[in-house]
C-alpha cells in the first residue's frame, strides 16, 4: 500500500510541477523534461517493471492532459522506464556521471518523440534540433543537481549499489 | 517495496509489450475516445494543488505588478474620460444613421489554474466553470488580447483551448485596413501564429494590429489578437505569410476573463 501511496504521490508532485512552473519556463525557452527525469529515477530504483509501468502511467496522463496524440508519452516513458530498469542492474546507480547520462539520452529520446509529433514534418528539424537541445542542456544538470542534494539530506544512497547477481531478469 | 510489488522483473519483458500495443492502439485510435470526463476528474484532482503550487508564484508577481497596476489605473482613467465623451458622440451619430447600438460583453474573472501543452501551452485549466456561468465556446481573454475558447466545461472549472492549440483558427482582420485572414498555429519551421488567406496584393506593415473580424460565429469583432511581426511569401506564390505576435502573454497566464459571445437570431432554438 505504502509503494502505491508513493508511486501515485511522485507521479502527482511531476505532473503538478509540469502543468504549473515548468510549462511557464518552457514558454520562455527552459525545457526541462521532468517526465523523462522520473521515469529514470523510478526505473533506477525499482527495476524494469515498474519502470515501464510508472513510465506508462505517467505518461498516458501527461497524454490526457494534452488534446492529441493519446499514448504518444506513454508509449515513449514506457519503453525507457523498461530500458533503464533493465540496465539499472549492471550499472553503479549512484553515480553522479551514470545519473547524468541515463537523465540525458532519456532526455533526447523522449524529447525527440514528442515533439517530432508536433513538428509533423521533415522541414522543422532546426526547431526540433533546437528543442532537444535546450532540454538535453537543461535536464541532466538540474535532475542530477537535485538527486545529489537529495542523498546529501538523506545521508544514504538512493539507489542502492549494484547487484550482486548482474545476470538479467529471465 | 519488493514485498508489495508482483514478481515482475520476471514479467517485465510481457508487461511492456503489453503496454506499447496500449500505447500504439491509443495513437491509432486515441482521437476517438471520449476523454473529456476523464480530464474534468483530473483537473478537479489538481486544482487544489495547483492553487497551492502558484501561491507563492502569485504573490510575488502581485507585489511587482501593483505599482505597475496604479499607474495604467490613473492612465486608463484619463483615457475613460476621453472615451466617455467619444461614446456619446458615437452613440449620437449611430443613433442619426439608425445603426443598433453597441453592447458590451460581461466578463467573467477566472483564475488560470494549470497549462497543458508542450512547447508552448495549448490548453490552460480555468477556475470557473458551468456553475459560474461558462459555457462551452465561451470567448477567453486577457487584459492584453484574445486567448482562445472554453473546449471544456465542468461543474466548477473549465478548459480553455488557446489559440497555440493545433486546430485553432480565428477568423482575423488587420486593423484600419480591412484585410481578412484566418489566424491559424503553425509548428513550421518554428511554432508561430500565422494569418493565413493573405493576397499577394494586400499591402501590410510589420506593426499593424490584428483584431477578430466577427466573420466567425465564435469570436465577437474587435478583439485585439496580435500585432504583425514578420511579412514573407507562400511557396506557392499566391499568398502572404504574416507571422503574428500575440497580444496575449502565453509565458504569463494568471488570470482571464471569459465572456459570452451574442448569440446569433439564426443560433436561437
Amino acid at each position: 500500500m505504502r509503494a502505491w501511496i508513493v508511486l501515485l504521490s511522485f507521479a502527482g508532485v511531476v505532473l503538478l510541477l509540469r502543468s504549473t512552473a515548468l510549462t511557464s519556463l518552457a514558454a520562455r525557452g527552459v525545457v526541462v523534461d521532468v517526465l523523462a527525469f522520473a521515469t529514470v529515477v523510478w526505473a533506477l530504483r525499482h527495476g524494469a517493471s515498474w519502470g515501464a509501468s510508472f513510465g506508462f502511467a505517467l505518461g498516458l496522463a501527461a497524454d490526457l492532459d494534452a488534446a492529441h496524440w493519446l499514448g504518444r508519452h506513454a508509449l515513449a516513458l514506457a519503453l525507457i522506464g523498461y530500458a533503464i530498469g533493465r540496465l539499472s542492474r549492471t550499472l553503479v546507480r549512484d553515480s553522479v556521471r551514470t545519473q547524468f547520462v541515463l537523465v540525458l539520452i532519456a532526455t533526447v529520446l523522449h524529447q525527440t518523440w514528442s515533439v517530432a509529433f508536433e513538428i509533423g514534418a521533415v522541414e522543422g528539424w532546426s526547431y526540433l534540433a533546437q528543442r532537444v537541445l535546450l532540454a538535453a542542456l537543461v535536464t541532466p544538470p538540474l535532475g542530477v543537481l537535485l538527486l545529489v542534494i537529495l542523498r546529501h539530506g538523506t545521508g544514504q544512497p538512493l539507489f542502492g549499489h549494484v547487484a550482486v547477481d548482474a545476470r538479467p531478469a529471465p | 517495496m519488493g514485498g508489495v510489488l508482483p514478481p515482475a522483473e520476471r514479467h517485465s519483458s510481457a508487461l511492456m509489450g503489453l503496454y506499447a500495443t496500449l500505447s500504439l492502439l491509443l495513437l491509432i485510435m486515441g482521437d476517438h475516445i471520449p476523454v473529456g470526463a476523464l480530464r474534468g476528474i483530473g483537473a478537479w484532482m489538481f486544482s487544489p494543488f495547483d492553487r497551492v503550487v502558484l501561491t507563492a508564484d502569485r504573490i510575488a508577481a502581485a507585489w511587482r505588478e501593483n505599482s505597475l497596476l496604479h499607474l495604467q489605473i490613473t492612465r486608463l482613467e484619463l483615457e475613460n474620460e476621453r472615451l466617455h465623451v467619444a461614446g456619446l458622440e458615437n452613440e449620437s451619430l449611430r443613433h442619426m444613421l439608425q445603426l443598433p447600438p453597441w453592447r458590451g460583453m460581461p466578463l467573467k474573472p477566472a483564475e488560470v489554474l494549470a497549462l497543458g501543452g508542450e512547447s508552448l501551452p495549448s490548453s490552460a485549466t480555468l477556475s470557473a466553470g458551468t456553475r459560474q456561468g461558462v459555457k462551452e465556446g465561451d470567448v477567453v481573454v486577457t487584459e492584453s488580447g484574445l486567448l482562445g475558447r472554453v473546449g471544456e466545461v465542468w461543474p466548477t472549472l473549465s478548459r480553455a483551448v488557446l489559440l497555440t492549440d493545433a486546430n485553432s483558427a480565428v477568423a482575423c482582420e488587420v486593423e484600419s485596413t480591412s484585410v481578412l485572414g484566418v489566424l491559424r498555429f503553425m509548428t513550421l519551421p518554428h511554432p508561430h501564429l500565422e494569418l493565413t488567406g493573405v493576397p499577394l496584393s494586400d499591402t501590410l506593415r510589420v506593426g499593424q494590429r490584428v483584431i477578430t473580424s466577427g466573420m466567425s460565429r465564435h469570436y465577437p469583432r474587435g478583439i485585439m489578437v496580435g500585432s504583425i511581426h514578420r511579412i514573407g511569401r507562400d511557396s506557392g506564390g499566391l499568398t502572404q505569410t504574416i507571422e503574428v505576435a500575440p497580444a496575449a502573454m502565453l509565458s504569463r497566464l494568471r488570470h482571464v476573463f471569459v465572456m459570452t459571445p451574442p448569440t446569433l437570431p439564426e443560433d436561437k432554438p
